[in-house]
């Protein structure tokens, strides 16, 4: 815009008399604001002024454009053999001065002579009629829903037009829009002009917003009162932002550490579809319901026990640096530990714990008792260190079956820490210097970490002794790094939190894990140990609320009965189910024009994955819809803070996450599983699932297409198919197994689908694809499809309805017959309803196919109430109808 | 070729009567724009009026009929004068029914034939017609129509060239691109708009899909600078600008295509760079004007509107409408207006037979004349100027063409 603000006249050569329409006058009405209506003329005078202004110099810009442009495309291209249409000028067939000057009554030049020296041109057989239609592989939403960010838009026409339909048989006019049907909940925005925007405001700065100024803005500029009170409040608004805005340096590129962590993934939960494992999925759309693990598994924290240091700069060396000085810190701790060990039935009655939320088995507290021991001893004897683990070594392969396995387990998992590269590059270092650091750093809270640390310790021992290659001098750190990295750890910036609240859901209060996979260059381990500390209370109180992961009791820190081991607590819990975004309105809706119905009388519902917290109970909305249970229920969610991690580790670019991350994902939860899969011994019956569950999600990034020996995703999980009569078609529909289907003439009417291969019966012939529609949607656009007399719906199910008119594959084109040789199923596969066609009898190579539509008595089309044969005649009617619609005007 | 003449008596009625209010810089009588309460809410925000044309004709220029001459009984739908190749500016083509007939103005307003074309089929009425151009410079003329078929004919050699099958449905307009003129754009019923070469027969692009059109495609035409980008408009009343660039390749690839065309990798492009509503009716013909646009619906009026694109937000973008020219009675869809090649004068025909000429270089909008005769009484569907603007060509239902010269003074 070119629009000139300047405060100067507004006479001049606008024509402003002519601009200012009459209507003006008459709404000037009695003034009840001085002056009101004389500044509201001015105002509007001056604006149209501006606007009349504005308008003429974008026009002579563009004319400007339009003179030069027009006269560069002249070709003048003489051909050598064109001449024959230059003689032809000269010798034209005949001259017709049919109307010479005046009226002539007998004006009619008899155009035979011109058809004589007609040339013919032979006819061109015609194809049949179709709409220009995208394949698609897969169903796919209507475009507009995914365009219209998370609303269900479903209009025919682009973007919340009307679809206006004019009937060929004279004046009926039909709209098929929804605001005859019914008025759209959602209102749609006014948009203000600058003109109006500037009324508003200056006469609302300089009078006020009294009642008598609304009432005459709003019937100056024929809108509502209160949308003018509210427009006004509004730009009051905008205008102190816009001051603030001044002031404040604006946002950088890329991730701001100082914004919030949700903000930072909103495109991730907006976006990533968890079903598909994809960004803008264009099946499931995006905003899909947030389905949280609410039973969170027993995390990594379960064999944090058997664990190593991650780095130099891990708590856990903070600890075993702590010797000398602390010294009675570290007998305390002995003493503590020990008594813990004694305690048995639950190593959390240190009224100061903060880590009683891990869940350890009793037996493997009593191991780690036993480890703390000796490396409480490593830690005022750096020398006797190798020797004793290897003592300690044969002592823990003494102990108990149990605590064996476990830390065989966490021999698997310690592999991980252990390839951290840093901390054997800077293994030998002075670590004394390290001591004091931490005791600076710390200062009061040194006891509190005292007190801390044991409980970790406890955890760690086991670990200690798988590490010999770690060697005895390491642990010690050069200290310019440490107070490097430990300097920013006082101030934690909001991202940082919230990836560590991440962390704490996602890893328990492991800090190693924690800074290693989420905080990897933010923070170090031992300060998110001492954050951790220091926010116990504050940390646990907001992590718990986001996804109810953590129990409310130990929200709170002072209540020293607080000792129940938390996993009961974990499995107490009763499943609230989440409100499930779709709704499911449009269900119900009667289908009044022929539709495709899948082989079962009854639609089948839509399967919206449950958000159960736990044991899926009778509320379960899987059971109450007859639908199973899939792997997208309830407890996918950590899986999915997994792919969070890596695409904050990524920067959100799905496209290196999905280089990069999916490999690591599978590498990580495939050991993940093995340790589930031993918590399941104690644990439910449903952790078995869980683990199949989530190797299933990482076979599948992994392109492993494991989950296919494991599953085929019809609602029977973990069930080998079965062969025989209940054939599931779900594999070669997942494969995309299908048979070439050809497209051509058909011998019926329009189109058809022709197999290119013979098939047996019962074979999958290809799937039923189309764009997913509601029910709603599907009224209006069946209403139009009947006229033109082809409708590709397919009722899928009791939200959706397939519409394949636009986007689809060739089966689309496969025609009706009451004796059909193909059926459609619509088949479960992974949480999706899909259509496959399956030959009904042996199909030979090259025959046409049809499906039996169902359509009710009366609502099939000519052709295909007759029998088959006679239909060619019916073919060309049908044609012919939707040619003369064309130019219904 | 009773049954095509029959189907256009029925007359469906315009349906929505929709009133603009705007700024009236003439004397526009209230009776043609009743005012509608359905509509209120459609009222212009102040700051965002239009300029309006004023009817009342300066008479700056002054047309007189100079001949009439009777094609036959067929509603004739397209006539257009050849602005590809200077040699042939006098020569115009019409198409209607099944027959497509080529023309020379001659100097003293006399019309000779030159070529007549019939197709076989009767069925077949076409709709529009272009000129093109081969690569030898052979003059072509590309017809299309209600079966859907595209018909390239070389009109040196009096043969059919090519016969373009792919269309779903019927053929609404064909366009030729004004650098390429091998490069013919067609839109159809199907709801697609493809890019043809007519040269080598190929279909090379293919504008449909997501974001395209939501049903008849009926008009489009190539930027006159920007020999990637094409403006469409059609029934689901939203105009789409569309770019080419990245699929230039095909493009060039089309020409030296030795294969069988329809083995040729031809792309859908999904995605319009804008997509707007200017209007609330079917949109039947759109222009461009430098970086404006006049587009028409039948709304009684011509929009001249500016497309404001976002660079980097492809899709989005807000149009603002500046200049109207009110057409009286002309609420039918399928009337086409036409411009001279220096887009000085603008001439669309009514359904009451009478030719509004506007000027298209004054702000605001100013009617040249207006051009009416006693026996003129069926629907112009489409006028056709000559290059200089100097003869305007008026292709009437009833069959009739009619020839008005430009009096010089």
């Amino acid at each position: 815009m070119v629009t000139e603000t300047d405060d100067s006249d507004s006479s001049g050569r606008i024509r402003i008399e002519d601009v200012v329409d009459d209507d003006i006058d008459d709404d000037a009405g009695e003034s009840l604001v001085e002056g009101l209506d004389e500044k509201l003329n001015h105002l509007k005078r001056k604006i149209q002024g501006e606007r009349v202004r504005s308008i003429q110099e974008r026009f002579e810009v563009n004319k400007k454009k339009v003179d030069v442009h027009v006269t560069t495309p002249f070709s003048s291209n003489g051909g050598d053999d064109s001449d024959v249409f230059c003689t032809r000028m000269g010798k034209p067939l005949c001259k017709l001065t049919g109307f010479p000057h005046g009226v002539a009554e007998r004006d009619y030049v008899p155009t035979k002579d011109v058809l004589s020296g007609s040339v013919r041109l032979p006819s061109a057989e015609r194809i049949p009629p179709y709409t220009t239609w995208i394949f698609l592989d897969r169903h796919e939403f209507h475009s507009d829903v995914l365009n219209q960010n998370q609303r269900m838009v479903e209009d025919q026409s682009v973007v919340g037009r009307r679809q206006i339909y004019y009937d060929q048989h004279g004046g009926e006019t039909l709209i098929c829009s929804d605001s005859e049907e019914e008025p759209e909940p959602e209102e749609e925005k006014r948009e203000y002009s600058e003109g109006e925007d500037c009324i508003i405001w200056l006469i609302g700065q300089e009078y006020g917003m009294g009642e008598e100024v609304q009432d005459a803005l709003s019937q100056f500029l024929i809108l509502d009162a209160s949308e003018i009170l509210e427009r006004y409040n509004e730009l009051k608004l905008k205008n102190q932002q816009n001051v603030e805005a001044f002031s404040d340096s604006g946002f950088k590129l890329g991730i701001s550490l100082d914004k919030g962590l949700s903000a930072a993934l909103d495109s991730f939960d907006n976006l990533f579809c968890r079903r598909c494992l994809v960004f803008d999925c264009r099946l499931h759309g995006c905003s899909q319901p947030l389905i949280s693990a609410s039973e969170k598994q027993p995390y990594w924290s379960d064999y944090e026990g058997d664990r190593n240091p991650c780095s130099k700069h891990c708590y856990l060396q903070a600890v075993r640096e702590v010797p000398g000085g602390s010294s009675s810190f570290a007998s305390k701790t002995e003493e503590k530990a020990s008594e813990e060990g004694c305690s048995k039935a639950d190593s959390f009655d240190n009224p100061h714990d903060p880590a009683g939320g891990v869940n350890l088995p009793v037996e493997k507290t009593n191991t780690g008792s036993n480890n703390l021991d000796s490396s409480s001893g490593i830690e005022q004897d750096n020398k006797t260190r190798e020797k004793r683990e290897a003592t300690r070594l044969e002592d823990s392969s003494d102990l108990p079956n149990l605590s064996n396995k476990k830390q065989k387990t966490a021999v698997l998992d310690t592999k991980m820490p252990l390839v951290n590269t840093i901390s054997r590059l800077e293994g030998d270092q002075g670590g004394k210097s390290e001591t004091s650091e931490v005791n600076r750093d710390s200062g009061a809270s040194l006891k509190e970490l005292a007190e801390y640390i044991p409980d970790k310790t406890v955890h760690d021992g086991g670990s200690s002794s798988f590490k010999p290659e770690h060697g005895s001098g390491k642990g010690t750190m050069v200290i310019a790094e440490m107070s490097e990295t430990s300097q920013p750890s006082t101030e934690w910036k909001p991202i940082e939190k919230d990836l560590y609240l991440k962390g704490v859901e996602m890893f328990g209060r492991n800090s190693c894990l924690i800074a290693r996979n989420l905080l990897s260059g933010l923070k170090t381990c031992l300060d998110v140990s001492s954050y951790m500390r220091e926010n116990e209370v504050s940390v646990i109180r907001r992590s718990s609320t986001p996804n109810l992961l953590l129990d409310e009791g130990r929200t709170d820190p002072g209540n020293e009965d607080d000792e129940v081991p938390p996993r009961t607590r974990l499995f107490r819990r009763k499943g609230k189910a989440r409100k499930l975004k779709y709704s499911t309105k449009s269900a119900g809706h009667p289908s009044v024009w022929k539709r495709i119905a899948g082989g079962k009388n009854q639609s089948c519902k839509q399967y919206t994955p449950c958000g159960c917290l736990s044991m899926c109970g009778k509320d379960c909305p899987c059971l109450t819809n007859e639908t199973c249970c899939e792997k997208y229920c309830g407890y996918a969610d950590k899986f999915n803070v997994k792919w969070k991690q890596f695409s904050i580790l990524y920067k959100f670019n799905p496209a290196v996450v999905f280089n990069t991350g999916a490999r690591k994902v599978v590498k990580t939860v495939s050991e993940d599983v093995i340790v589930q899969r031993v918590n399941a011994e104690a644990g439910s019956v449903r952790a078995l699932l869980l683990v199949e569950n989530v190797i299933q999600m990482f076979a599948e990034i992994a392109g492993l297409g494991l989950a296919r020996f494991i599953s085929c995703g019809d609602g029977s999980l973990g069930e080998a198919p079965r062969r025989g009569e209940g054939q599931c078609g779900n594999m070669r529909l997942l494969l995309r197994q299908q048979q070439r289907i050809l497209l051509g003439k058909s011998d019926v009417a329009g189109w058809g689908a022709f197999l290119k291969n013979s098939v047996s019966k019962n074979e999958y012939l290809g799937e039923y694809t189309g764009e997913l529609i509601s029910h709603r949607e599907a009224d209006k656009r069946g209403k139009i499809y009947d006229r033109a007399n082809s409708s590709f719906l397919f009722d899928l199910n009791d939200q959706f309805v397939l519409d394949a008119q636009r986007k689809g594959d060739k089966l689309k084109f496969a025609n009706h017959s009451a004796k059909p040789n193909c059926y459609a199923k619509v088949m479960f596969v992974a949480g999706d309803h899909r259509v496959g066609i399956f030959a009904n009898e042996r199909i030979e190579a090259s025959e046409e196919l049809f499906y039996d539509y169902r359509y009710g008595p009366d609502q099939a089309p000519a052709w295909a109430r007759k029998p088959e044969g006679s239909s060619k005649k019916d073919d060309s009617s049908i044609t012919h109808r939707r040619a003369r619609k064309h130019q219904s005007h | 070729m009773f049954t095509i003449q029959k189907k256009y008596e029925k007359k469906t009625k315009i349906a929505l009567n929709q009133t603009c209010y705007c700024m009236r810089l003439g004397k526009l009588r209230q009776e043609q724009f009743p005012r509608d309460e359905r509509f209120e809410m459609s009222k212009i925000a102040l700051g965002n009026e239009s300029l309006v044309g004023s009817l009342t004709p300066s008479n700056k220029k002054s047309y007189k009929l100079t001949n009439r001459i009777q094609e036959g009984k067929i509603p004739l739908y397209s006539v257009v004068f050849n602005s590809i190749d200077a040699r042939f500016f006098n020569c115009f083509v019409s198409a209607g029914g099944n027959g497509i007939n080529l023309y020379n103005c001659l100097e003293d307003g006399g019309i000779s034939s030159l070529h007549s074309y019939t197709d076989e089929d009767k069925e077949e009425s076409f709709y529009t017609v272009s000129w093109a151009c081969g690569v030898e410079g052979n003059p072509f003329v590309a017809a299309g129509g209600v079966k859907g078929i595209i018909r390239v004919l070389n009109v040196n050699d009096k043969i059919i060239h090519k016969t373009l099958v792919g269309h779903g449905d019927s053929v609404n307009e064909i366009k030729t691109h004004h650098m390429k003129p091998q490069l013919v754009l067609s839109t159809s019923k199907d709801e697609s708009v493809r890019l043809w070469n007519v040269e080598t027969g190929i279909c090379i692009l293919i504008f449909a899909g997501t974001a395209g059109h939501r049903y008849e495609v009926v008009s489009v035409d190539f930027h006159p600078h920007d020999e990637h980008r094409f403006v469409s408009c059609g029934m689901d009343t939203t105009i789409k600008i569309w770019s080419m660039k990245e699929f230039w390749t095909y493009v060039d690839k089309s020409f030296t295509w030795k294969d069988d065309p329809s083995k040729f990798p031809t792309k859908f492009v999904q995605f319009p760079v804008f997509t707007t509503s200017v209007h609330t009716n079917y949109v039947d013909c759109n222009r461009w004007f430098g970086d404006f646009i006049l587009s028409k619906s039948v709304e009684n009026e011509i929009l001249l509107w500016e497309p404001q694109l976002i660079d980097n937000s492809p899709g989005e973008g807000t149009s603002d409408v500046l200049l109207r020219y009110p057409i009286p009675n002309c609420n039918l869809w399928f009337i086409k207006f036409s411009c001279d090649l220096s887009l000085n004068y603008l001439s669309i025909g009514n359904q009451k037979g009478k030719i509004y000429v506007w000027d298209l270089k004054s702000c605001p909008p100013v009617l040249v004349t207006v051009l009416s005769h006693s026996l003129s009484k069926s629907v112009i569907r489409q006028t056709a100027m000559s290059t200089n603007g100097n003869t305007i060509i008026a292709a009437s239902e009833d069959g009739t063409i009619w020839r008005w010269d430009a009096v010089t003074k």
